[in-house]
């Protein structure tokens, strides 16, 4: 049911869908700054990402279990990294430095912000477009250069970095140490660009929320989607522009010999490097004063999502709306200031390892009122067990699992010994990785039929869910034993270390690669769905299939250029309506006035 | 919230010589983030506002890189900031004082005076520019190149860092005039302005943060 007002406030000359809707293809589909067009092409991109990201972790987990195997097909593509199909150590790291950066860059960044936060903060808010839908296109196809510049390093002599995600000097900064060749270079131009893209994006956000939001939308009534992006954004605009400080830094000292992480009298290869007084822990710091940030800005927006999607499949509002905005903020600002408990071992003062290691335990605060307010979402409420909700429940189960590892290694005492071990690999993958990725499916099935005017196979979905649920903790829960043995991270192979052979490590390995090689054949699972729903799934031209109460519900499936089809939506209440006593449906949705929700006459109490 | 205004309140489209021009009625009421005032012109430069925080944290972050190597070990050795840069300081100063003169030109609706001070403030942008050549090229013939010493290297990176964003700001000028020239109507001309004048003041004083940073943080 459509409550939306008529177009009297529309004044032409304010509004930013100023553009009129475009017709040949170059300006609707590629060059577009329609903001649902540029959600949808981040999506692809993170997409494509993402497959390029699996396969990468496939040949990791491959080598680990069998380091002189052959698999003729990638020695042709790869001659150097991969002699007659036989994976050399350096292209093992090479693998896991691209599977995380495009993991963590090019999936967790883009995805959950530039492609659902572009396209339902401006519908949600009840906005035409973003803020600056120019500057929109433009944050995409900077953010495109990237992942082309980062793809670049695949093919170019010396192959791909090996210096890892984090790109620690002096591996990174040293070409002499590594393979020659301009991978690291093309890395560091990938990340510096995309930065720029994501500085451009957050700004647009930021305006967005606050300069575009319907009449009678307070902040205090934005879905929690909204408070998530919102805040996300703020941790990118803050964030982003220190790595692109760090990021520069080490192009300079790569390319032009300034010392800024590159130690004196250094020594590679027996010879002393023409390096003087920098400090790789320098690098650190500025690396990881974004590198805790973005591990929010990844796990953010699928918090806001399973909020938004848990309310409306149990049917009761959010519990604790207010403390949930309230920790969302918390766990942002607290974002900035506990960096330091990724570099517990770099020899920092234990006075200062103290300080952020009673910072970090701090973010298990707001973290557990989320998860208890998750909970006592669904607590009592009449649960419809759709694939979004089973999603989004996958993600409360990985956030606690993950967190839960958490509060390990925020420990300076008990990390030294986890440090650089499968520990750490199981919790970053538990928390930041699977459960953000948990938080896009519920999503994209939730919004599917919205996004396309399609339904998506459920039963199909259902079983991606739990293969890919049952998958990803047969993959990432043993690592948590590995990592006690201790199992250092980034070992190229095993096969030497006693300890780890008498322990049943490489049995442990045999049985991770053996689920994950499940998990991801299970991803075709769902690219298959989506593919065959966008183009032959069941029609859905229904506004509002899930009987939710937010604004993109109240518009046609897919939406009108303009979303609002020169109309002004206008919010009478609150996100969340759901379980009205009186009420002639069991929900409200935003834009509903009483009369709509209550018909005549209006009984005293809103339910706002 | 959306400005209360229905198309039949629109104002007029007033033909100011090249370009078109809509004065924009303040919005009634407002709220915290738009009190009274044009709304776009209020977008735009809520988005300038943005951006500062986004560009002060890349300068905070070289900031602290400085400080941090600095304190690190005994090869830094300080760079005498050279002179010229003192007289660009003043040019940018004057930049200024042009851009605002712009774009009170732009709030009268005043397109030629626009232009001419538009480009009186790129000009001298680029002068500024020019200065910061020419230190560069002092330090040069000092034998300081960018991988000398560290404090060259910090010397080289905040002052080309600051000339990039600077550059960005000349580029808005040269669209302003490009948009000036073409007949096409031009609704968000005075937001345009708006913002490029706050963005050329924050680009000032940070300019004179860094040349503080150079001379007193050596």
């Amino acid at each position: 049911m459509t409550e939306v007002q008529p177009s009297k406030e529309v004044a032409e000359y304010t509004e930013v869908h100023r553009h009129p809707e475009p017709k040949s293809f170059l300006w609707k589909y590629i060059f577009s700054v329609d903001h649902k067009v540029i959600g949808i092409q981040y999506l692809l991109l993170a997409v494509v990402a993402v497959f390029v990201g699996m396969a990468l972790s496939l040949l990791v987990r491959l080598r680990l279990v069998c380091p002189e195997c052959s698999y003729p097909l990638l020695g042709q593509f790869f001659p150097v990294g991969a002699p007659e199909g036989v994976m050399t150590p350096e292209f093992y790291l090479a693998m896991l430095t691209m599977h995380g950066t495009v993991m963590v860059f090019m999936v967790l960044t883009t995805a959950p912000q530039g492609g659902f936060g572009n396209y339902f903060l401006p519908i949600q808010i009840g906005a035409a477009d973003m803020a600056f839908p120019r500057l929109n296109m433009l944050s995409f196809w900077t953010t495109f250069v990237s992942f082309l510049l980062l793809m670049a390093a695949f093919v170019v002599e010396g192959g791909a970095p090996m210096s890892g995600w984090t790109g620690y000097p002096p591996l990174s900064a040293l070409p002499e140490a590594t393979l020659p060749g301009i991978g690291q270079d093309l890395w560091l131009a990938s990340i510096a660009v995309f930065c720029i893209a994501s500085l451009l994006g957050a700004l647009n956000f930021i305006v967005t929320t606050l300069d575009l939001r319907a009449k009678g939308l307070t902040m205090m009534r934005m879905p929690l989607t909204c408070w998530t992006w919102f805040v996300t954004a703020i941790l990118g605009l803050l964030a982003f522009g220190v790595l692109l400080a760090a990021g520069v830094l080490l192009l300079m000292d790569r390319n032009v010999g300034t010392s800024f992480f590159v130690p004196a009298g250094l020594v590679v290869s027996d010879k002393v490097i023409d390096h003087s007084g920098g400090s790789p822990i320098l690098w650190q710091h500025l690396f990881w004063f974004f590198g805790h940030p973005e591990v929010y800005i990844a796990i953010l927006p699928g918090m806001g999502v399973t909020s938004h999607v848990l309310s409306t499949f149990a049917r009761k509002t959010v519990f604790g709306y207010r403390a949930m905005v309230y920790a969302i903020a918390a766990i942002g600002g607290l974002g900035f200031v506990v960096w330091g408990h990724h570099m517990f071992v770099s020899g920092m003062s234990p006075y200062s390892a103290f300080v952020f290691s009673v910072l970090t335990m701090c973010i298990g605060v707001p973290s557990a009122i989320k998860t208890f307010n998750w909970i006592g979402t669904m607590w009592g409420g009449k649960i419809r067990f759709t694939s979004p909700m089973l999603f989004s429940i996958g993600f409360v189960s990985l956030f606690v699992s993950g967190g839960l590892s958490g509060i390990f290694l925020g420990q300076p005492t008990i990390d030294l010994y986890f440090h650089d071990t499968y520990f750490v690999v199981a919790h970053f993958h538990l928390i930041m990785g699977v459960a953000a990725i948990f938080g896009m499916f519920a999503g994209l099935t939730f919004w599917f039929p919205k996004m396309f005017g399609k339904m998506m196979n459920e039963p199909l979905n259902k079983i991606h869910f739990w293969i890919t649920f049952i998958g990803v903790y047969a993959i990432f829960g043993p690592m948590h034993y590995l990592g006690m043995l201790p199992h250092p991270r980034r070992y190229a192979e095993i096969t030497s270390v006693d300890y780890l052979g008498a322990t049943g490590a490489a049995e442990l390995h045999m049985f991770i690669t053996v689920a994950a090689v499940l998990t991801v054949l299970a991803q075709f699972i769902f690219l298959y769905n989506f593919v065959k729903s966008i183009f032959a799934g069941k029609e859905c031209r229904e506004e509002n299939p899930w009987e939710a109460t937010t604004l993109e519900w109240a518009i046609p499936s897919p939406p009108p250029h303009d979303n609002f089809a020169g109309k002004v939506p206008h919010v009478y209440r609150g996100a969340y309506d759901f379980a009205l006593r009186g009420a002639k449906r069991d929900f409200a949705m935003q834009c509903n006035d009483d009369k709509a929700v209550y018909g005549e006459p209006a009984p005293q109490t809103s339910g706002d | 919230m959306p400005a209360t205004l229905s198309p039949s309140e629109a104002p007029p489209v007033t033909s100011t010589g090249g370009g078109d021009f809509v004065t924009l009625p303040p919005v009634q009421g407002g709220d915290w983030h738009n009190p009274g005032g044009d709304r776009v012109v209020q977008r735009y430069k809520l988005g300038v506002w943005i951006g500062m925080c986004g560009i002060l944290m890349f300068f905070a972050a070289l900031t602290s890189a400085m400080i941090v190597r600095q304190g690190l070990s005994g090869d830094w050795v300080p760079v005498a900031v050279p002179p010229v840069l003192y007289v660009s300081t003043l040019v940018l100063l004057v930049s200024s004082f042009t851009v605002e003169r712009a774009r009170r030109e732009a709030v009268a609706g005043n397109t030629e005076g626009l232009r001419r001070w538009m480009n009186c403030s790129a000009g001298v942008g680029l002068a500024f520019l020019a200065g910061q050549l020419l230190g560069w090229q002092e330090l040069a013939e000092r034998g300081l190149y960018l991988a000398s010493n560290p404090a060259n290297s910090f010397y080289y990176l905040l002052t080309a860092g600051h000339g990039v964003h600077l550059l960005g700001g000349i580029a808005v000028m040269g669209y302003v005039w490009v948009r000036i020239r073409a007949s096409r109507p031009w609704p968000t001309r005075l937001a345009v302005v708006e913002a490029t004048a706050l963005y050329w003041h924050f680009l000032d004083v940070l300019w004179i943060y860094i040349l503080g940073l150079l001379m007193f943080w050596r």
